[in-house]
């Protein structure tokens, strides 16, 4: 038994997909549970609520079992991807809509209701019906309405997805601030990885059903426990290497990339001998490299494909006919011309292995 | 740049004379659409005596029985009419069964049936000597009987008979749009079952069930060949009374008279749907994964489902086996005498003319009816292509709501001398078929994508062969719909017949109505079960079509 506040443990079999997932929180935190369509988010979202009958499962809410109670009586809310708002009922009713459920006296529910409508800067919209809403103003009255029951776990199913560009940045941001005042745990369900990693304390990447990591943004980015996540949380450029004894220098190893027709000095010792995959992120290779630093090494590098982003250039080489991907900031991007040569330079003192 | 501001001058007075020649073609129709209506209310509004006239009548007691009869029957109509659709719509809007699409298309088959034929299926099975009242006698030793058919009762069965599955259809449609995300919502929020349902299930049915209310009741309320039938002396629409007035007692003005109240009547209903339908009804796109009815997973409500089907089966399907099966025993002998004695001389004694002739000018008379009405719903709902729904849509629905009567004998009285009575004819069917055939082609041609006849355009067709070559055959399926639609609404007219046609044009239904009214109930089921081939040959024709009342069959 685990002494997180929130544990679940869920598994459900259908005739052509399965899902098991095993997750512990914390209270308030901010968790991102990421992974392609399909994936099963939704699913594990719905099982933790109680809306799809599981094969088996284990649900903690703040260290309460809640596994045989319903979705009404777990105290558990939820944002839907079309945010599910009451169409009969105007902003005010669709806030009220839990709190009458509770039973509250109508002074209660009044004064509560006000308070998420202050919180949230809905006053002006109270009466106002929910098909005269933008969209943005459609998704706190659904986080107003969800968090006003006082739920112990809020969980948030793609809320952005039907969104524009400019309107869910600002929205993420504004959930986020949300989530920092009120200190409501929740779980984030998304398949975009910047947004992911932007909002929350850990994240959890989903392939086919199941959890394959989680962590915080920074050990998902930099410490990827498979190739699927390594790029599939942002990019990356995937080689084969070896290591193999060096020669030169019987105490110390070295990394071997025939791809690259690369070899280079191994000064850690936690290595072992063996075939290894090699991670590197476009951002880590040096564009227009000409320094020497140590552990660095300079190639000669062909541009193939060059993608100008306004804040960056993101250009596609070729090495011994190795396609490699890389980002460069801060430059004068015209000076790059599909089909010259570049010097860049390839930082492998601490490489990072992935299986 | 003075010769570009003088081109986009140009350009504009050419959109606005368009605009003008666009609205004042379809103001002309609209006009001549309701031409006998306008001139009738003209000059009954100039008569100088109308308020004596019309006082005398509303403190008359034939007044204050028709309406509490109107009323009263309108009421229970539509009350027993929602509370039979109610399980159905339940059952189709929330789970998924085999031969539920089927089942869905037959639902518009009692709508292309003549009003007749529920008359004539309901007096073969309820009536007297019917095979209800023979099972009864049989199972009670002749101790049970219902003898409620020719009476009020006999009016609510029927007027429930013909709308309940349109009601099952509508209500369905709308239950099954409700997002599905909205129960789970509100189980989110600590909802149970019976609250969500109370809440929020409800809440979005209303605006359908209270249209659909409004729709049977006035309905029920114009109602003429049921009431007409089964009415006798003692029960009367003001329908029936109107035509009394004008066709048996040549009561010109006393007919007019009722026609202005009942006018007025239904103004007032359609003032009380249109403030308590005002709410705005939601239909979600997001339709959600159905559940499957079956033995294992979903047994009380297969039980439930299949208890409920034959249960409609028994009451209000065996009307319409009964027909067939009664139109081919002779004496309780199995025959086709019945079929045989159609081309008897006794028949056209009857009827008034020969079964060929019968069989021919209504044909004839539909076919010709449902293609004028077709070719000017057409322009109508092209000019309207750009258009969202709006008034001028709405002044072409009107006929739903306007007494057909009113129509008919305003249409008699100004060119019931000049025009033979075949035309007249013609002009009422239009009439008569506008609001649906406008709806459906409306809908049709507003839903195709205007890019591909730009596209055609660019691609170097004219106008004739955009609209020939593309738009013709896109429009294909919502024409002929519109077309079995407009040919049923003929087929099924009894008022416009008896109205005009004085005996000289004899249709099926007519034919029917006089066989029932000689008693001649043999010949009776051969013509009604003709007429229901008929009738399914026309609902097969339009089966499948997604296009009536927003269906989405095809998902």
């Amino acid at each position: 038994m685990n002494s997180a506040d929130f544990y679940f443990n869920v598994s459900k079999d259908y005739p052509d997909f399965s899902i098991a997932v095993e997750l512990a929180l914390n209270q308030g935190e901010f968790f991102s549970l990421l992974g392609p369509s399909g994936c099963g988010k939704t699913t594990f979202l719905r099982l933790i609520a109680g809306l799809e009958r599981a094969t088996e499962s284990k649900i903690i809410v703040q260290r309460q079992d809640v596994t045989n109670l319903s979705p009404a009586n777990r105290r558990i809310g939820m944002v839907f991807q079309d945010y599910a708002l009451f169409p009969h009922l105007n902003v005010i009713e669709n806030i009220k809509y839990g709190l009458k459920n509770q039973k509250l006296t109508a002074g209660a529910i009044k004064a509560k209701t006000e308070e998420l409508l202050a919180l949230f800067e809905l006053e002006h919209l109270a009466v106002r019906d929910i098909h005269q809403l933008s969209g943005g103003e459609k998704q706190r009255v659904a986080l107003a309405r969800a968090l006003a029951p006082e739920p112990l776990l809020l969980l948030l199913d793609e809320p952005f997805s039907a969104l524009d560009y400019g309107l869910r940045n600002r929205l993420r941001n504004e959930l986020q601030m949300y989530q920092r005042k009120l200190g409501f745990t929740c779980i984030f369900v998304t398949h975009q990885q910047e947004e992911a990693l932007i909002v929350s304390d850990r994240l959890g990447v989903m392939q086919q059903g199941a959890l394959i990591q989680s962590g915080t943004p920074f050990e998902i980015y930099e410490k990827p426990v498979n190739r699927f996540i390594a790029e599939f949380v942002g990019e990356a450029n995937l080689l084969n290497g070896n290591i193999v004894a060096n020669d030169k220098d019987n105490n110390h190893l070295m990394l071997e990339i025939p791809e690259l027709k690369l070899e280079v000095p191994l000064f850690g010792c936690n290595y072992s001998f063996g075939q290894y995959r090699i991670l590197i992120r476009p951002e880590e290779i040096m564009v227009n490299y000409q320094e020497s630093r140590e552990g660095t090494i300079g190639i000669q590098a062909k541009i193939t494909k060059l993608e100008y982003l306004g804040y960056m250039m993101r250009m596609e080489l070729e090495v011994n006919r190795v396609k490699l991907k890389a980002a460069t900031f801060n430059q004068d991007y015209s000076q790059f011309k599909i089909g010259a040569e570049i010097r860049i330079g390839l930082n492998l003192a601490n490489p990072k292995f992935i299986k | 740049m003075n010769d570009i501001n003088f081109v986009s001058r140009g350009a504009n007075l050419g959109k606005i004379f368009n605009s003008i020649k666009k609205k004042i073609g379809l103001y002309s129709i609209a006009l001549t659409l309701y031409l006998p209506l306008i001139v009738f209310f003209g000059k009954l509004l100039t008569d100088c005596d109308l308020l004596v006239k019309l006082w005398t009548f509303l403190s008359s007691k034939l007044f204050i029985n028709t309406l509490s009869f109107s009323v009263k029957e309108a009421l229970l109509s539509a009350c027993l009419s929602l509370l039979l659709a109610f399980p159905g719509a339940y059952f189709f809007g929330n789970f998924d069964f085999p031969g539920k699409r089927l089942l869905r298309s037959i639902m518009i088959l009692p709508f292309m049936m003549p009003g007749i034929l529920i008359v004539l299926g309901l007096v073969i099975f309820y009536g007297n000597n019917g095979f209800f009242n023979q099972f009864l006698a049989s199972v009670s030793n002749n101790q049970l009987k219902f003898a409620g058919l020719y009476g009020f009762w006999g009016i609510i069965l029927a007027h429930s008979l013909y709308n309940f599955p349109f009601c099952i259809r509508v209500l369905s449609e709308s239950w099954e749009r409700i997002n599905p995300n909205l129960k789970e919502a509100a189980a989110m929020l600590g909802s149970s079952k019976l609250n969500t349902w109370r809440r929020v299930t409800l809440p979005l049915l209303m605006p359908t069930l209270s249209y659909l209310f409004f729709l049977v009741f006035t309905y029920s309320f114009l109602s003429f060949t049921i009431v007409l039938v089964f009415g006798g002396y003692l029960y009367k629409t003001f329908e029936v009374l109107i035509y009394i007035e004008y066709n048996n007692k040549l009561q010109f003005e006393q007919a007019a008279i009722i026609i202005l109240l009942q006018t007025i009547i239904l103004a007032v209903i359609l003032l009380l749907q249109s403030f308590i339908g005002k709410r705005v009804q939601y239909q979600s796109k997001l339709v959600g994964q159905l559940a499957a009815l079956n033995w294992q997973t979903t047994r009380l409500q297969t039980v439930t489902f299949i208890s409920y089907g034959l249960f409609l089966i028994l009451f209000f399907v065996s009307p319409f086996l009964a027909i067939i099966y009664k139109s081919f025993f002779q004496t309780e002998i199995l025959s086709i005498a019945n079929y045989r004695n159609l081309f008897t001389t006794a028949f056209s004694f009857s009827v008034g003319q020969p079964f060929l002739i019968v069989l021919r000018d209504s044909i004839l008379l539909g076919g010709f009816a449902s293609l004028i009405v077709v070719c000017i719903a057409y322009y109508v709902a092209r000019s309207r292509r750009h258009e969202p729904w709006g008034g001028v849509d709405l002044l072409f629905q009107l006929p739903i709501g306007i007494s057909f009567m009113a129509f008919a004998i305003g249409l008699a009285s100004i060119f019931g001398e000049l025009l033979n009575y075949r035309l007249l004819i013609v002009w009422a069917h239009v009439f008569l078929a506008f609001p649906l055939v406008y709806s459906i082609l409306r809908t049709a041609r507003r839903e195709l994508n205007e890019s591909i006849i730009e596209n055609a355009i660019l691609l170097g067709s004219t106008p004739g062969q955009v609209f020939r070559r593309v738009e013709l055959p896109l429009m294909r399926r919502p024409l002929s719909t519109a077309f079995a639609y407009g040919m049923a609404i003929s087929l099924g007219d009894l008022a416009a017949v008896l109205v005009f046609g004085k005996g000289q044009l004899v249709t099926l239904s007519v034919a029917v109505y006089r066989l029932i009214g000689h008693y001649r109930f043999a010949q009776a089921t051969a013509l009604g079960s003709l007429l229901i081939f008929i009738s399914l040959l026309l609902f097969l024709s339009v089966e499948n079509s997604s296009i009536f009342i927003g269906s989405r069959e095809d998902r």
